[in-house]
Protein backbone atom coordinates (compact mmCIF):
# COMPACT_ATOMS: atom_id res chain seq x y z
CA UNK A 1 0.00 0.00 0.00
CA UNK A 2 2.71 2.45 1.38
CA UNK A 3 4.77 1.32 -2.33
CA UNK A 4 1.84 2.12 -4.48
CA UNK A 5 1.12 5.71 -2.51
CA UNK A 6 4.65 6.30 -3.30
CA UNK A 7 4.51 5.66 -7.05
CA UNK A 8 1.11 7.60 -7.27
CA UNK A 9 2.57 10.36 -5.73
CA UNK A 10 5.81 10.47 -8.20
CA UNK A 11 3.57 9.82 -11.00
CA UNK A 12 1.81 13.02 -10.30
CA UNK A 13 5.31 15.11 -9.42
CA UNK A 14 6.21 14.22 -12.79
CA UNK A 15 4.83 16.06 -14.46
CA UNK A 16 5.67 19.19 -12.26
CA UNK A 17 9.11 18.35 -12.39
CA UNK A 18 9.06 18.84 -15.86
CA UNK A 19 7.29 22.00 -15.78
CA UNK A 20 9.70 23.36 -13.34
CA UNK A 21 12.96 22.41 -15.16
CA UNK A 22 14.27 25.42 -17.26
CA UNK A 23 14.26 25.49 -20.94
CA UNK A 24 17.09 26.68 -22.74
CA UNK A 25 16.70 28.23 -26.08
CA UNK A 26 20.06 28.92 -28.47
CA UNK A 27 20.10 31.68 -30.68
CA UNK A 28 19.22 31.37 -34.36
CA UNK A 29 21.83 33.92 -35.69
CA UNK A 30 19.74 34.08 -38.57
CA UNK A 31 16.71 35.90 -37.30
CA UNK A 32 18.56 37.47 -34.22
CA UNK A 33 20.20 40.95 -34.90
CA UNK A 34 20.86 43.90 -31.59
CA UNK A 35 20.42 47.61 -33.57
CA UNK A 36 21.32 50.53 -32.23
CA UNK A 37 20.60 53.71 -32.95
CA UNK A 38 22.62 57.40 -32.01
CA UNK A 39 22.04 61.11 -32.25
CA UNK A 40 24.10 62.75 -35.00
CA UNK A 41 25.04 66.45 -35.00
CA UNK A 42 21.55 66.51 -32.60
CA UNK A 43 20.10 66.83 -36.39
CA UNK A 44 19.24 63.00 -37.49
CA UNK A 45 19.61 59.15 -36.05
CA UNK A 46 21.94 57.22 -37.61
CA UNK A 47 21.13 53.60 -37.10
CA UNK A 48 23.14 50.46 -37.33
CA UNK A 49 23.30 46.70 -36.69
CA UNK A 50 25.72 44.06 -35.53
CA UNK A 51 25.70 41.36 -37.89
CA UNK A 52 26.72 38.32 -36.03
CA UNK A 53 24.95 37.32 -32.83
CA UNK A 54 25.30 34.05 -30.68
CA UNK A 55 24.15 32.92 -27.14
CA UNK A 56 21.10 31.08 -25.18
CA UNK A 57 18.77 32.29 -23.03
CA UNK A 58 16.61 30.44 -20.95
CA UNK A 59 13.54 30.43 -18.87
CA UNK A 60 11.89 28.29 -16.21
CA UNK A 61 8.27 29.54 -15.62
CA UNK A 62 7.71 28.02 -12.97
CA UNK A 63 10.19 29.06 -11.34
CA UNK A 64 10.15 32.36 -12.09
CA UNK A 65 13.99 32.70 -13.31
CA UNK A 66 15.46 33.04 -16.61
CA UNK A 67 18.75 33.69 -17.87
CA UNK A 68 20.72 35.29 -21.01
CA UNK A 69 24.05 35.22 -22.55
CA UNK A 70 24.79 37.06 -25.47
CA UNK A 71 27.78 37.68 -27.76
CA UNK A 72 28.14 40.07 -30.63
CA UNK A 73 31.10 40.28 -32.87
CA UNK A 74 32.13 43.98 -32.76
CA UNK A 75 33.34 43.60 -36.60
CA UNK A 76 30.11 42.54 -37.56
CA UNK A 77 28.61 46.22 -37.17
CA UNK A 78 27.11 47.68 -40.21
CA UNK A 79 25.49 51.00 -40.80
CA UNK A 80 24.74 50.83 -44.19
CA UNK A 81 28.01 52.50 -45.43
CA UNK A 82 30.52 50.77 -45.95
CA UNK A 83 31.70 51.46 -49.65
CA UNK A 84 34.20 54.39 -48.80
CA UNK A 85 34.17 55.69 -52.57
CA UNK A 86 36.77 58.83 -53.10
CA UNK A 87 36.86 58.82 -49.15
CA UNK A 88 39.80 57.33 -46.80
CA UNK A 89 37.59 55.29 -45.09
CA UNK A 90 33.59 54.54 -44.60
CA UNK A 91 31.78 54.95 -41.49
CA UNK A 92 31.67 51.30 -40.54
CA UNK A 93 35.49 51.35 -40.84
CA UNK A 94 35.65 54.27 -38.51
CA UNK A 95 33.43 52.07 -35.96
CA UNK A 96 36.01 48.65 -36.30
CA UNK A 97 38.50 51.70 -35.53
CA UNK A 98 40.37 52.79 -32.20
CA UNK A 99 37.85 55.62 -32.13
CA UNK A 100 34.51 53.51 -31.46
CA UNK A 101 34.57 49.41 -31.45
CA UNK A 102 38.58 49.08 -31.47
CA UNK A 103 37.56 45.09 -32.98
CA UNK A 104 41.61 44.21 -33.38
CA UNK A 105 41.61 44.50 -29.75
CA UNK A 106 37.73 43.96 -28.66
CA UNK A 107 36.73 41.69 -31.00
CA UNK A 108 33.33 40.55 -28.91
CA UNK A 109 30.90 41.88 -26.63
CA UNK A 110 28.86 40.26 -24.38
CA UNK A 111 25.98 40.59 -22.10
CA UNK A 112 25.12 38.62 -19.16
CA UNK A 113 22.43 38.74 -17.53
CA UNK A 114 22.03 38.87 -13.76
CA UNK A 115 18.05 38.64 -12.88
CA UNK A 116 15.23 38.46 -15.05
CA UNK A 117 11.94 39.39 -13.81
CA UNK A 118 8.06 38.03 -15.01
CA UNK A 119 4.83 39.53 -15.27
CA UNK A 120 2.80 36.16 -14.98
CA UNK A 121 4.47 33.39 -16.96
CA UNK A 122 5.99 36.38 -19.28
CA UNK A 123 9.90 37.77 -18.70
CA UNK A 124 9.40 41.11 -18.94
CA UNK A 125 12.82 42.56 -18.00
CA UNK A 126 16.14 41.40 -17.98
CA UNK A 127 19.21 42.93 -16.15
CA UNK A 128 22.62 42.20 -16.65
CA UNK A 129 26.16 43.56 -18.04
CA UNK A 130 27.16 44.80 -20.94
CA UNK A 131 31.04 43.85 -21.49
CA UNK A 132 32.26 46.36 -24.15
CA UNK A 133 36.16 47.40 -24.85
CA UNK A 134 36.27 44.98 -21.55
CA UNK A 135 34.40 47.34 -19.52
CA UNK A 136 31.63 45.49 -17.68
CA UNK A 137 28.64 47.62 -16.80
CA UNK A 138 24.94 47.00 -15.86
CA UNK A 139 22.08 47.21 -18.65
CA UNK A 140 18.47 46.78 -18.33
CA UNK A 141 16.62 45.36 -21.25
CA UNK A 142 12.43 45.62 -21.24
CA UNK A 143 11.44 42.65 -23.29
CA UNK A 144 8.88 44.63 -25.59
CA UNK A 145 7.34 41.20 -26.35
CA UNK A 146 7.12 37.78 -26.07
CA UNK A 147 6.00 34.78 -27.53
CA UNK A 148 6.57 30.78 -27.76
CA UNK A 149 4.92 28.30 -29.89
CA UNK A 150 6.24 25.78 -32.53
CA UNK A 151 7.89 27.07 -35.42
CA UNK A 152 5.06 26.79 -38.03
CA UNK A 153 7.04 24.60 -40.76
CA UNK A 154 9.75 23.29 -38.70
CA UNK A 155 7.61 22.56 -35.68
CA UNK A 156 10.40 22.41 -33.33
CA UNK A 157 9.79 24.59 -30.54
CA UNK A 158 10.83 28.25 -30.29
CA UNK A 159 10.63 31.65 -28.39
CA UNK A 160 11.59 35.03 -29.49
CA UNK A 161 10.41 38.63 -28.95
CA UNK A 162 11.92 42.10 -29.04
CA UNK A 163 14.03 43.70 -26.25
CA UNK A 164 15.21 47.40 -25.81
CA UNK A 165 17.32 49.12 -23.66
CA UNK A 166 20.56 52.01 -23.79
CA UNK A 167 23.42 52.65 -22.29
CA UNK A 168 25.79 55.67 -22.64
CA UNK A 169 29.00 54.71 -24.77
CA UNK A 170 31.11 56.91 -22.58
CA UNK A 171 30.60 54.92 -19.30
CA UNK A 172 32.41 51.87 -21.70
CA UNK A 173 35.53 54.29 -22.20
CA UNK A 174 33.84 54.87 -25.97
CA UNK A 175 34.41 58.29 -25.80
CA UNK A 176 35.82 59.68 -29.17
CA UNK A 177 32.89 62.65 -30.96
CA UNK A 178 30.46 62.82 -27.77
CA UNK A 179 29.74 66.69 -29.18
CA UNK A 180 28.88 65.32 -32.52
CA UNK A 181 27.79 61.52 -32.04
CA UNK A 182 25.38 60.72 -29.22
CA UNK A 183 26.65 59.49 -25.81
CA UNK A 184 23.14 57.43 -25.32
CA UNK A 185 23.24 54.36 -27.38
CA UNK A 186 19.32 52.97 -27.65
CA UNK A 187 19.25 49.39 -28.06
CA UNK A 188 16.64 47.55 -29.95
CA UNK A 189 17.23 43.50 -30.05
CA UNK A 190 15.38 41.21 -31.79
CA UNK A 191 15.50 37.52 -31.33
CA UNK A 192 14.48 34.27 -31.82
CA UNK A 193 15.92 30.69 -30.36
CA UNK A 194 15.36 27.13 -30.76
CA UNK A 195 14.50 24.43 -27.51
CA UNK A 196 17.93 22.99 -27.19
CA UNK B 1 34.75 78.51 -23.66
CA UNK B 2 33.75 74.40 -23.16
CA UNK B 3 32.91 74.32 -26.88
CA UNK B 4 36.33 75.89 -27.38
CA UNK B 5 38.57 73.21 -25.83
CA UNK B 6 36.26 70.75 -27.29
CA UNK B 7 36.97 71.55 -30.53
CA UNK B 8 39.49 69.18 -32.60
CA UNK B 9 41.88 71.21 -33.45
CA UNK B 10 42.42 72.95 -30.27
CA UNK B 11 42.91 69.84 -28.42
CA UNK B 12 45.31 68.48 -31.08
CA UNK B 13 46.74 71.56 -31.71
CA UNK B 14 46.29 74.51 -30.76
CA UNK B 15 46.56 73.12 -26.74
CA UNK B 16 49.57 71.63 -27.06
CA UNK B 17 51.52 73.83 -29.16
CA UNK B 18 50.56 76.98 -26.36
CA UNK B 19 51.10 74.39 -23.65
CA UNK B 20 54.13 73.09 -25.10
CA UNK B 21 55.79 76.62 -25.36
CA UNK B 22 54.41 77.41 -21.95
CA UNK B 23 56.39 74.24 -20.69
CA UNK B 24 59.30 74.95 -22.26
CA UNK B 25 59.98 78.50 -21.15
CA UNK B 26 59.00 77.92 -17.75
CA UNK B 27 61.20 75.02 -17.32
CA UNK B 28 64.66 76.75 -19.12
CA UNK B 29 66.62 77.94 -15.97
CA UNK B 30 65.66 74.21 -14.90
CA UNK B 31 67.13 72.94 -18.23
CA UNK B 32 63.99 70.25 -18.36
CA UNK B 33 62.67 72.48 -21.59
CA UNK B 34 62.42 68.91 -23.21
CA UNK B 35 59.04 67.79 -21.01
CA UNK B 36 57.12 70.23 -23.77
CA UNK B 37 56.65 67.58 -25.69
CA UNK B 38 55.64 65.36 -22.63
CA UNK B 39 53.37 68.26 -21.72
CA UNK B 40 51.47 69.34 -24.73
CA UNK B 41 50.48 65.67 -25.71
CA UNK B 42 49.27 65.17 -21.91
CA UNK B 43 47.19 68.08 -22.07
CA UNK B 44 45.48 66.63 -25.89
CA UNK B 45 45.08 63.38 -23.69
CA UNK B 46 43.54 65.12 -20.91
CA UNK B 47 40.93 67.14 -23.42
CA UNK B 48 40.17 64.32 -25.57
CA UNK B 49 39.04 63.04 -22.25
CA UNK B 50 40.79 59.55 -22.50
CA UNK B 51 42.70 59.98 -19.13
CA UNK B 52 40.85 57.21 -17.30
CA UNK B 53 43.28 53.69 -16.67
CA UNK B 54 40.39 51.85 -15.08
CA UNK B 55 40.32 49.32 -17.95
CA UNK B 56 43.81 49.27 -19.95
CA UNK B 57 43.28 49.02 -23.39
CA UNK B 58 46.54 49.56 -25.75
CA UNK B 59 45.67 53.13 -26.59
CA UNK B 60 45.75 53.74 -22.81
CA UNK B 61 49.08 51.44 -22.20
CA UNK B 62 50.32 53.76 -24.92
CA UNK B 63 49.50 56.68 -22.77
CA UNK B 64 51.42 55.02 -19.93
CA UNK B 65 54.28 54.20 -21.92
CA UNK B 66 54.55 57.32 -23.63
CA UNK B 67 54.33 59.28 -20.18
CA UNK B 68 57.14 56.87 -18.93
CA UNK B 69 59.53 58.16 -21.37
CA UNK B 70 59.82 61.40 -20.42
CA UNK B 71 60.26 60.47 -17.02
CA UNK B 72 63.05 57.94 -17.65
CA UNK B 73 64.47 60.78 -19.85
CA UNK B 74 64.62 63.52 -16.99
CA UNK B 75 66.76 60.45 -15.24
CA UNK B 76 68.82 60.29 -17.74
CA UNK B 77 69.51 63.57 -18.26
CA UNK B 78 70.84 64.46 -14.51
CA UNK B 79 72.32 60.82 -14.07
CA UNK B 80 74.05 60.01 -17.06
CA UNK B 81 76.17 61.95 -20.12
CA UNK B 82 74.74 61.01 -23.29
CA UNK B 83 77.12 57.76 -24.36
CA UNK B 84 76.86 56.14 -27.88
CA UNK B 85 74.84 53.20 -26.49
CA UNK B 86 72.25 55.03 -25.12
CA UNK B 87 70.25 54.94 -28.30
CA UNK B 88 70.15 51.22 -28.89
CA UNK B 89 70.23 50.11 -25.11
CA UNK B 90 66.59 52.18 -24.92
CA UNK B 91 65.67 51.17 -28.11
CA UNK B 92 65.57 48.00 -27.10
CA UNK B 93 64.05 48.43 -23.74
CA UNK B 94 60.80 50.56 -25.13
CA UNK B 95 60.78 47.73 -27.77
CA UNK B 96 60.33 45.49 -25.40
CA UNK B 97 57.71 47.20 -23.56
CA UNK B 98 55.31 47.83 -26.76
CA UNK B 99 55.08 44.14 -26.16
CA UNK B 100 53.57 44.91 -23.45
CA UNK B 101 50.96 48.10 -25.06
CA UNK B 102 49.84 45.65 -27.63
CA UNK B 103 49.83 42.46 -25.77
CA UNK B 104 46.03 42.10 -26.13
CA UNK B 105 46.23 42.85 -29.86
CA UNK B 106 48.76 40.29 -30.60
CA UNK B 107 47.62 37.68 -28.53
CA UNK B 108 44.66 37.47 -30.68
CA UNK B 109 46.48 36.80 -33.93
CA UNK B 110 47.06 33.67 -35.49
CA UNK B 111 50.59 32.38 -33.80
CA UNK B 112 52.84 33.15 -36.66
CA UNK B 113 50.66 36.51 -37.90
CA UNK B 114 50.77 37.66 -34.19
CA UNK B 115 55.12 36.80 -33.85
CA UNK B 116 55.53 38.65 -37.42
CA UNK B 117 53.64 41.78 -36.04
CA UNK B 118 55.09 41.69 -32.31
CA UNK B 119 58.68 41.79 -34.42
CA UNK B 120 57.13 44.65 -36.15
CA UNK B 121 56.63 46.43 -33.23
CA UNK B 122 59.55 46.23 -31.07
CA UNK B 123 61.61 47.18 -34.28
CA UNK B 124 59.66 50.32 -34.97
CA UNK B 125 59.88 51.75 -31.36
CA UNK B 126 63.64 50.34 -31.16
CA UNK B 127 65.02 51.44 -34.51
CA UNK B 128 62.79 55.20 -33.60
CA UNK B 129 63.81 55.43 -30.30
CA UNK B 130 67.77 54.64 -31.22
CA UNK B 131 67.87 56.85 -33.69
CA UNK B 132 66.39 59.85 -31.87
CA UNK B 133 67.98 59.52 -28.50
CA UNK B 134 71.18 60.74 -29.71
CA UNK B 135 69.46 64.15 -31.02
CA UNK B 136 69.10 64.64 -27.67
CA UNK B 137 72.33 67.19 -27.91
CA UNK B 138 71.04 69.09 -30.62
CA UNK B 139 67.59 70.76 -29.78
CA UNK B 140 67.13 71.92 -33.14
CA UNK B 141 67.33 68.93 -34.54
CA UNK B 142 65.23 67.20 -31.81
CA UNK B 143 62.34 69.62 -32.02
CA UNK B 144 62.61 69.12 -35.36
CA UNK B 145 62.35 65.36 -35.35
CA UNK B 146 59.74 65.87 -32.59
CA UNK B 147 57.57 67.96 -35.55
CA UNK B 148 58.00 65.70 -38.05
CA UNK B 149 57.41 62.31 -35.90
CA UNK B 150 54.19 64.05 -34.73
CA UNK B 151 53.19 65.35 -37.42
CA UNK B 152 53.36 62.23 -39.70
CA UNK B 153 52.03 59.94 -37.86
CA UNK B 154 49.15 62.46 -36.82
CA UNK B 155 48.08 63.24 -40.05
CA UNK B 156 48.58 59.55 -41.27
CA UNK B 157 46.39 58.02 -38.46
CA UNK B 158 43.93 60.21 -39.37
CA UNK B 159 43.83 59.14 -42.88
CA UNK B 160 44.01 55.45 -41.93
CA UNK B 161 40.93 55.45 -39.90
CA UNK B 162 41.75 56.56 -36.38
CA UNK B 163 40.67 59.99 -35.44
CA UNK B 164 41.73 59.72 -31.58
CA UNK B 165 45.39 58.19 -32.98
CA UNK B 166 45.75 61.09 -35.21
CA UNK B 167 44.90 63.73 -32.59
CA UNK B 168 47.38 62.39 -30.47
CA UNK B 169 49.93 62.61 -33.12
CA UNK B 170 49.63 66.04 -34.05
CA UNK B 171 49.90 66.95 -30.71
CA UNK B 172 52.91 65.55 -29.81
CA UNK B 173 54.13 67.29 -33.02
CA UNK B 174 52.69 70.43 -31.60
CA UNK B 175 54.09 70.56 -28.46
CA UNK B 176 57.84 69.86 -30.54
CA UNK B 177 56.81 72.41 -32.50
CA UNK B 178 56.06 74.78 -28.98
CA UNK B 179 59.63 73.33 -27.81
CA UNK B 180 61.34 74.61 -30.93
CA UNK B 181 59.57 77.76 -31.39
CA UNK B 182 61.46 79.07 -28.05
CA UNK B 183 64.57 78.22 -29.66
CA UNK B 184 63.66 79.98 -32.68
CA UNK B 185 62.35 83.72 -30.07
CA UNK B 186 65.52 82.78 -27.83
CA UNK B 187 67.77 82.73 -30.64
CA UNK B 188 70.27 79.95 -28.72
CA UNK B 189 69.70 76.77 -28.00
CA UNK B 190 68.34 75.18 -25.07
CA UNK B 191 68.74 71.54 -24.07
CA UNK B 192 66.05 69.41 -25.86
CA UNK B 193 67.89 66.54 -24.08
CA UNK B 194 67.06 62.25 -23.47
CA UNK B 195 63.08 64.38 -21.82
CA UNK B 196 62.33 65.63 -25.63
CA UNK B 197 63.80 62.70 -27.34
CA UNK B 198 62.08 59.73 -25.85
CA UNK B 199 58.93 61.96 -25.33
CA UNK B 200 58.99 61.62 -29.13
CA UNK B 201 60.61 58.98 -30.48
CA UNK B 202 58.70 56.88 -28.23
CA UNK B 203 55.27 58.53 -28.29
CA UNK B 204 55.37 58.46 -32.59
CA UNK B 205 56.43 55.28 -32.56
CA UNK B 206 53.91 53.72 -30.36
CA UNK B 207 51.38 55.65 -32.32
CA UNK B 208 52.41 54.28 -35.31
CA UNK B 209 51.78 51.03 -34.45
CA UNK B 210 48.67 51.83 -32.85
CA UNK B 211 47.82 52.91 -36.21
CA UNK B 212 48.69 49.70 -37.74
CA UNK B 213 47.47 47.54 -35.66
CA UNK B 214 44.19 49.15 -34.94
CA UNK B 215 43.36 51.01 -37.57
CA UNK B 216 45.15 50.82 -41.41
CA UNK B 217 47.92 52.71 -41.61
CA UNK B 218 49.79 50.50 -43.49
CA UNK B 219 52.95 49.14 -41.92
CA UNK B 220 55.17 50.99 -44.87
CA UNK B 221 54.22 53.93 -43.82
CA UNK B 222 54.78 53.56 -40.18
CA UNK B 223 58.32 52.46 -41.36
CA UNK B 224 58.69 55.19 -43.23
CA UNK B 225 58.58 57.32 -39.74
CA UNK B 226 61.53 55.74 -38.44
CA UNK B 227 63.65 57.88 -40.93
CA UNK B 228 62.44 61.03 -39.60
CA UNK B 229 65.36 61.12 -36.75
CA UNK B 230 67.77 60.16 -39.47
CA UNK B 231 66.59 62.45 -41.76
CA UNK B 232 67.06 65.62 -39.29
CA UNK B 233 70.61 64.87 -39.16
CA UNK B 234 71.23 66.36 -42.69
CA UNK B 235 73.63 69.44 -42.75
CA UNK B 236 72.12 73.15 -41.45
CA UNK B 237 73.71 76.09 -41.95
CA UNK B 238 75.68 76.32 -38.34
CA UNK B 239 76.33 79.84 -38.75
CA UNK B 240 72.80 81.14 -39.65
CA UNK B 241 70.42 82.53 -37.53
CA UNK B 242 68.57 79.86 -35.41
CA UNK B 243 65.17 80.24 -36.34
CA UNK B 244 66.58 79.37 -40.18
CA UNK B 245 68.67 76.16 -38.85
CA UNK B 246 64.95 75.03 -37.01
CA UNK B 247 62.55 75.41 -40.35
CA UNK B 248 65.17 73.65 -42.78
CA UNK B 249 65.45 71.14 -40.09
CA UNK B 250 61.36 70.95 -39.92
CA UNK B 251 61.44 70.83 -43.66
CA UNK B 252 63.87 67.91 -43.40
CA UNK B 253 61.92 66.10 -40.48
CA UNK B 254 58.85 66.85 -43.32
CA UNK B 255 59.96 64.63 -45.81
CA UNK B 256 59.89 61.26 -44.81
CA UNK B 257 56.42 62.45 -43.01
CA UNK B 258 55.37 63.38 -46.50
CA UNK B 259 56.71 59.99 -47.75
CA UNK B 260 54.75 58.06 -45.32
CA UNK B 261 51.10 60.44 -45.89
CA UNK B 262 51.87 59.50 -49.70
CA UNK B 263 52.22 55.75 -48.65
CA UNK B 264 48.53 55.93 -46.48
CA UNK B 265 47.34 58.08 -49.67
CA UNK B 266 48.16 55.43 -52.13
CA UNK B 267 47.01 52.40 -49.88
CA UNK B 268 43.55 53.96 -49.26
CA UNK B 269 43.58 54.86 -52.81
CA UNK B 270 44.71 51.40 -54.00
CA UNK B 271 41.91 49.38 -51.69
CA UNK B 272 38.84 51.74 -53.38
Amino acid sequence: MKKLALLGALVLAAPLAAMAAPETYVIDPIHSYPHFAVDHLGVSTTRGRFDKMSGTFTVDTAAKTGGVELVIESASVSTGDRDKGARKRSRDEHLRGADFFNVAEFPKMSYKSTAVKFNGDVPVEVQGQLTLLGVSKPVTLKIERWVCKDHPFRKKPMCGGDASGSFKRTDFGMKYGVRAIGDVVALFIGFEGYKQ
Amino acid sequence: MDDLLAHPAVQAAVAPLAVGLAVAALLLPLRLSGLAAAAGFLIAVYLIGNFSFSTLTATRKLVVLATAAPLLGVIADFAFKPTRVAGPVLGVLFGAAALWVFWSVLVQQPFAHGLRLGAGVVALVGLTVAAAVPLQVDAVRAGAAGVGLGVGVGVGAVLGASALIGQYGIALGAASGGFLLLVMMLGRRVRAGASLALTVSVGAALLACAAVLLAQLPWTAAAALALVPLAVRLPLPDRSYLGIQAVIAVFYALVPAAGCLALVWTASGATS
